[in-house]
């Protein structure tokens, strides 16, 4: 029953995991830049759903689209202003561009927002869902559902959209994308706004259960490569199950191992797939 | 003797006369302390990150190994640090080819991702493990009156100084000598063409390993040297990936990665800019000093990522033709 639990547990992580995640495989998938800083835009988009409830009384769950909105804006501007200058620059400069905005975004929210630790409170905080003994807090469960939603949507949008079939045909070639009248610069900014966008609006979403701090980022930085990389990098749907797998690994290992070594088996099953299944779980050779 | 040598030597004994140039234990001279290990700390990432241009983001993870390792053997057995230095370039040296087995074939963006994982991680369990590393509080090196140099302990900058300053030749002589050697010219043929490399004949595994062997022991030297020095550290100041991974690599692009003379330029360049902004931002409050390390660290990749080097090369050419 305890196994079960877990599990259940860990889907319910997985689920934000996912989300946050497939921002991140996103923009690698389409801009070729492993982005550094992803995660610090998911605190961005925390403190952005975290004063929207402060200043305007905004339940996190709506917050989450001011979140995606704004961080939007800013993910669009740094594409346009930052990354577009190194995309054809050797990949140190790609590294190091993206490593300098994590420090930027981690420090100047200390010296805006202050270093302490904020949090929400929301009427579902204490509630829990139960059924057949297992239990699901509310919190974990709303979060969950409100992953999923996003989760279709962008599937939709990818997959029924002018916007996303050029997405995509960009990823593969933006040589052919732009023979056919696709201008890959325009597709880049909104890619990796949509990219940037997609984290801070995860991050709002469990912002009911976690509270902010600028280095909130930090235990989600490895996380999310550890996502991407199971799923293979840029790849979405690998991202989903990539987000799940985590979420259980995460979730059943802390129920039999001590808390110092639950970071290294994450850190195993990374290396591993890296070491081994570099193009991920699930793409085939 | 020829002028280049000369020239050299003058400047050596330059640098060794500084610190009776300087108040004992001051501000200045604590600096300097600094810059040496901060470019023998470059230099080690250098024969990685330069030659085969395997870019590391978890340098950290050696460094806080060092300086665990010793400061664990000083405080529970009371082994001296000098044999700390030698048990910790062991454990990290062993860390580095452990490492490098499943990651020796990543490249890019893979590896950088991979090492900075590693960092993380053990960052993580030095938080976690309080009954061996003494978590987030930090461990101190415990202070023994008039050990003096038998337990490295000095009241004075001044050895620290000159401790500093070997290591910075050592690791500058160990960097020369790999890459006018075999294995510097295999480095470089791996990082110019892996495929290439093996077809000629160069057991490419074998060349990254040693290679990640070597640059992960003198970095736990330095995390061991960096111990005595300060006497205190925690896990997120030796695990650091922005005040050690980042910075090591952010000195080598500086001064110029893959060359012995980069980290030290970009040592002498980076540390007295940062300093600066201390000195002038500190009453800004928290994050403004780090704000500015993140924002010279876009600027140097927007302006010139090959380095300080390449950028005067560029702009002499540019004088020369009009």
């Amino acid at each position: 029953m305890a196994l079960l639990q877990a599990v259940l547990d860990g889907f319910m992580l997985g689920g934000v995991y996912a989300v946050i995640s497939i921002g991140l495989t996103l923009v690698f998938g389409v801009v070729s830049i492993v982005n550094f800083a992803q995660a610090q835009f998911l605190m961005l988009g925390m403190y952005v759903a975290y004063f929207a409830w402060a200043r305007l009384g905004l339940d996190p769950l709506l917050g989450s689209l001011l979140a995606f909105a704004v961080v939007f804006c800013v993910g669009y501007l740094i594409q346009q202003g930052l990354i577009r200058r190194v995309l054809k620059a050797p990949e140190v400069a790609q590294i190091f561009l993206t490593v300098g905005l994590l420090i930027v975004l981690e420090n100047a929210a200390l010296i805006a927002f202050g270093s302490e630790y904020r949090s929400v409170q929301t009427w579902y905080q204490n509630e829990s869902l139960r059924a057949f003994g297992l239990i699901v807090s509310m919190p974990y469960a709303i979060a969950f559902c409100a992953s999923a939603v996003a989760g279709v949507t962008i599937w939709w949008v990818l997959t029924h959209t002018w916007w996303g079939r050029a997405v995509r045909s960009t990823a593969q070639d933006p040589m052919a994308a732009k023979l056919v009248g696709i201008d890959p610069d325009r597709v880049y900014r909104l890619a990796v706004g949509f990219g940037v966008g997609l984290t801070a609006f995860g991050g709002a979403i469990i912002l009911p259960y976690l509270t902010v701090s600028p280095s909130v980022g930090e235990q989600f930085g490895v996380l999310m490569f550890t996502v991407v990389v199971l799923g293979g990098l840029g790849n979405v749907l690998g991202a989903v199950v990539g987000g799940l797998a985590v979420g259980v690994i995460q979730s059943v290992s802390g129920l039999y191992l001590p808390l110092q070594l639950q970071n290294l088996v994450l850190f195993i099953v990374f290396i591993a797939t890296l070491a081994l299944r570099p193009e991920g779980l699930l793409r085939k050779k | 003797m020829n002028r280049k040598t000369l020239l050299l030597l003058a400047a050596l004994a330059a640098v060794c006369a500084l610190p009776w140039l300087l108040s004992e234990s001051g501000y200045l001279l604590r600096v300097l302390t600094l810059l040496l290990l901060f470019a023998a700390m470059a230099q080690s990432w250098n024969i990685v990150g330069g030659l085969a241009n395997q870019i590391s983001l978890g340098h950290a993870a050696f460094f806080g190994l060092g300086a665990y390792t010793s400061t664990i053997l000083l405080v529970r057995y009371g082994v001296s640090p000098w044999l700390g230095v030698v048990a910790g370039m062991a454990v990290a040296g062993a860390a580095g080819a452990l490492l490098s087995l499943p990651t020796m074939r990543l490249k890019g963006h893979y590896f950088a991702l991979a090492t900075l994982a590693f960092a993380e991680v053990l960052r993580s369990i030095g938080n976690t493990w309080k009954s061996v590393t003494g978590g987030p509080g930090g461990i101190s090196v415990p202070l023994v009156p008039d050990a003096g140099l038998a337990l490295m302990q000095f009241s004075s900058t001044r050895p620290y100084f000159y401790l500093m300053l070997v290591a910075l030749l050592a690791s500058s002589a160990v960097c020369w000598k790999i890459s006018t050697s075999r294995l510097g010219y295999e480095l470089r043929a791996v990082k110019a063409n892996v495929d290439s490399a093996e077809v000629i004949g160069i057991h490419t595994a074998r060349t990254k390993i040693v290679a990640a062997t070597i640059s992960a022991g003198m970095m736990g030297a330095c995390g061991v040297l960096y111990a005595q020095f300060n006497y205190f550290f925690d896990p997120d100041a030796v695990f650091s990936l922005v005040s050690i991974s980042v910075r090591v690599a952010l000195i080598c692009i500086i001064g110029g990665m893959g060359t012995v003379a980069g980290p030290i330029i970009g040592a002498c360049f980076l540390l007295p800019l940062e300093e600066l902004f201390n000195a002038t931002l500190s009453g800004a409050g928290a994050g403004v000093s780090q704000l500015a390390f993140g924002l010279i660290l876009i600027l140097i990749i927007l302006i010139e990522p090959r380095g300080l080097q390449a950028l005067y090369r560029r702009l002499a050419a540019r004088r020369r033709a009009p």
